[in-house]
């Protein structure tokens, strides 16, 4: 039993925390790749821009201020610095719901990348700059999973964490494989720089050796049982998650449970043949519509239930 | 200057010690540290010693390291600045004020018969109202105060019990002598710093803590949440406890996270409340469950908008008639304002003595009430010797500190008691004590006040311990927080140390 209030929280923390994991690595990818002056190199930047919805991946040609820009500008909602203040936002909301070690980590990340004049930090070490978030962003988690009960809380939590990576690893395998304005990734430099986003490189090349293939990059990560980061591994996960919530909430006719078991089918019944013939673009825009479908009946769910079905009699 | 060099005696065998750098000078007001011929006092020789014994360096280093772990636990409040908020600490010094077991006893014995007084003061008062059938204070005085709440007339309280947490402010005078200033018996705060600062000040001086004996405080949240659950003893013996909150927010806000934690309970926001059937209930992932009692940081005015104040978006609608209904408990219970009114505190030695008949352990100090003619000449002759204040105000706001004000000051203010005397007191300037405290570097005299904190439920417990808050300027004798008071921790004794 939890505050429906603090379960949207925990939710929101997992969703900010991973979405400012993953636009992190974007950038240090992206400024990493493009100390090759080659094409490639462009390609990579117009990848990761176009993986977080910029319009205008022109830009690519401009990294280093892209990539601060993805850091730390404070106008754009989707940016490293942005979501870290929201995620310590909600944490200072549900202060008395997590640990001390967990609201400390965070805490402090926060106040290192806010008061402690960022810009100097960035201009004087990008590369390192963004590796120290991703690495005190690990931190964090593992505080989460260390020292929080994995119960009802944790589970909003993970629950928020693995519907925003599927979401954002779907968008960026979108962005490479079936945008009409990028090109199809080809060139083995920027592939890697791909798999490179999506944190996959060593344990792609642990499956498929060095033989860096757009297919078997789309079967990894859309397919792979055992790979965080693939979304068959997060739909399970949310599937999982909700299952368990439903049971301790008595929500098992929930259509989030429903929208998640579906999605999650999907992916483990998928015909690999058929979706590497045809291209993987149907699939992924699934994956992304029915996860924003999933989001909004979680909410309905826990959080903004109608009362009158839960007045007493 | 005697002192000078009594404590440059002391520590002349220490290298460099930091007192003698200049001396620790302590003014005419009550040192806690050093007697009037400049001798150490007997409880703080162990941590005088200590601080002899470290450089003006490393008590520095101590002191950032104290700030940034207030820091990162988010011990904070914010500043809304033109760019960005920023976040600040609560000022904190590093030293701890103590004070010895005999004194402190005689503080608690004072502390708990004021308590139970004034919970039978507003027993009766929303109740026969004897007292003021007796004319042991005047009618108009209690019933017209504006935290008077007519709606709380004939309504069950359990065990007659009104305010259940109380911060009481006491202040040293010039004597040693210590007298209640002021009792806070509606939302008073500070409890969560009492106890962060005794974290650090472990952390700080761990071996003068040790050998000092000193009595604990992290029982703090345990006893609040009995207390609360005692308040539904007779009909429920494990009542959901909530602690309702006005929000992030809220200056006190990390208060009432940190009591919401180490209690276990769930921290609320009106929004999170819903009211049905005259039953209280939280909006939780499984729908909505029964709430029992409810410790509310939010003042009598916002809890509830079809009773109180009709703006306002912080309470539950419905909730008092709940209350009424006897279905839930609020904690304080709304009301308690006016037994801290600061004109019904001129008439708590009479309270006491009415009540208990026993004479009030803890003096107050002389008030002068600008309601009655003759108080109020005697006060505008001596406007340059007086404190005076506003009777509804609090937090050091709507205050005159006369000596300290420029003429003009005192004329405007002179205007205004002429206008409307019934909102005023005065009371005599005093010299609050002094406290070594580390400014800049240097261990200087800084006035300090106590707050304690007293639960009342079934029964009255007095943690052993207090917020011991610092006017921070020098001189100043104003410590609320709002007006850049800091604080420090309090170590109270459990032996008389050898002689």
């Amino acid at each position: 039993m939890m505050l429906a209030r603090v379960a949207d929280s925990l939710y929101w923390i997992g969703r900010y925390i991973e979405r400012a994991e993953h636009v992190s690595r974007l950038a240090a990818v992206m400024l990493n790749a493009t100390l090759d002056r080659t094409l490639e190199a462009a390609q990579t930047g117009r990848i990761a821009l176009a993986a977080v919805g910029e319009v205008d991946t022109d830009r690519g040609d401009q990294t280093y201020e892209a990539a601060r820009d993805l850091a730390l500008d404070r106008e754009d909602s989707g940016s490293v610095v942005v979501c870290l203040a929201r995620a310590r936002e909600n944490a200072r909301q549900v202060r008395d719901q997590i640990t001390s070690e967990t609201w400390e980590r965070l805490n402090m990340l926060y106040l290192r990348v806010v008061s402690h004049s960022p810009d100097e930090a960035f201009e004087e070490d990008p590369a390192g700059f963004l590796n120290e978030i991703i690495a005190d962003l690990h931190l964090f988690k593992g505080a989460v999973d260390a020292t929080l009960s994995h119960g009802e809380g944790w589970r909003f939590l993970a629950l928020g964490v693995h519907l925003e990576r599927a979401q954002l690893i779907a968008r960026l395998l979108e962005a490479c494989f079936s945008d009409r304005k990028t090109p199809t990734v080809t060139e083995p430099m920027a592939l890697m720089s791909l798999l490179r986003m999506a944190c996959a490189l060593e344990p792609y090349l642990r499956v498929y050796t060095a033989d860096i293939d757009p297919k078997y990059i789309l079967e990894f990560l859309l397919f792979d049982e055992d790979f965080p980061r693939s979304i068959r591994f997060c739909t399970a996960r949310i599937q999982d998650l909700l299952d368990q919530l439903a049971r301790r909430t008595g929500g098992e006719r929930s259509d989030a449970l429903r929208l998640a078991g579906r999605l999650d089918a999907r992916l483990k019944y998928a015909d690999v043949e058929e979706v590497e013939s045809t291209g993987a673009g149907a699939l992924l825009a699934a994956v992304s519509a029915e996860c924003a479908a999933i989001h909004e009946a979680i909410y309905e769910t826990f959080v903004a239930y109608p009362l009158e079905l839960s007045l007493p009699a | 200057m005697s002192s000078n060099d009594t404590v440059a005696r002391d520590t002349a065998a220490e290298e460099a010690p930091p007192l003698t750098q200049p001396a620790y000078l302590p003014g005419v007001a009550f040192d806690e540290m050093i007697d009037r011929d400049g001798a150490v006092r007997p409880h703080y020789e162990v941590l005088q010693d200590r601080i002899a014994s470290l450089g003006a360096e490393e008590l520095e280093e101590r002191q950032s390291t104290l700030e940034r772990s207030f820091l990162l636990q988010g011990i904070t409040f914010t500043v809304y600045g033109a760019e960005s908020a920023t976040e600040r600490i609560i000022p904190t010094d590093l030293f701890p004020r103590i004070i010895p077991a005999r004194e402190w006893a005689k503080i608690e014995a004072g502390l708990s018969q004021r308590l139970r007084a004034l919970n039978m003061f507003l027993a009766d008062i929303y109740g026969d109202q004897k007292i003021l059938m007796d004319g042991v204070l005047p009618r108009a005085l209690v019933l017209g105060a504006p935290s008077y709440r007519r709606e709380m007339h004939h309504l069950y309280v359990p065990h007659n019990t009104y305010a259940n947490v109380c911060g009481s402010d006491l202040i040293r005078g010039e004597d040693g002598e210590f007298f209640v200033l002021e009792d806070n018996l509606r939302v008073p705060s500070g409890v969560s710093y009492m106890l962060a600062n005794r974290d650090a000040s472990r952390r700080t001086f761990p071996g003068t803590f040790r050998q000092a004996g000193v009595r604990p405080v992290e029982r703090y949240p345990d006893l609040l949440l009995s207390t609360l659950k005692s308040m539904t003893s007779e009909w429920r013996a494990d009542p959901q406890v909530v602690v309702l909150t006005p929000g992030v927010y809220n200056s006190a806000y990390y208060e009432h996270a940190y009591l919401a934690r180490l209690m276990g309970v769930p921290l609320v926001e009106g929004r999170d409340l819903v009211v049905h059937d005259n039953r209280v209930f939280m909006r939780t992932t499984s729908g909505l469950r029964r709430v029992d009692v409810i410790y509310r940081r939010v003042d009598d005015d916002f809890i509830d908008p079809l009773t109180f104040r009709r703006d306002s978006a912080l309470g539950v609608a419905g909730l008092f008639n709940a209350y009424r209904a006897g279905n839930v408990v609020i904690c304080n219970a709304p009301g308690t304002g006016v037994a801290d009114d600061k004109a019904v505190y001129a008439y708590v030695p009479d309270i006491i003595r009415y009540y208990l008949a026993e004479d009030a352990i803890l003096p107050n100090v002389d008030t002068f009430l600008c309601r009655e003619p003759a108080q109020l000449s005697h006060v505008l002759a001596n406007l340059d010797k007086l404190v005076v204040k506003a009777v509804g105000a609090s937090g050091g706001y709507g205050m005159l500190v006369g000596p300290h004000a420029s003429q003009a000051e005192r004329e405007a203010f002179a205007e205004q008691l002429r206008a409307d005397p019934d909102n005023f007191i005065a009371q005599p300037t005093i010299q609050l004590s002094t406290a070594p405290c580390l400014v800049d570097g240097r261990i200087e005299p800084r006035h300090v006040d106590l707050r304690p904190f007293i639960l009342s439920g079934e029964k009255v417990v007095v943690t052993p311990g207090a917020l011991t808050r610092v006017a921070l300027k020098r001189g100043s004798l104003v410590v609320n927080s709002s007006q850049g008071g800091g604080s420090k921790d309090t170590w109270v004794l459990a032996e008389e140390p050898r002689a």
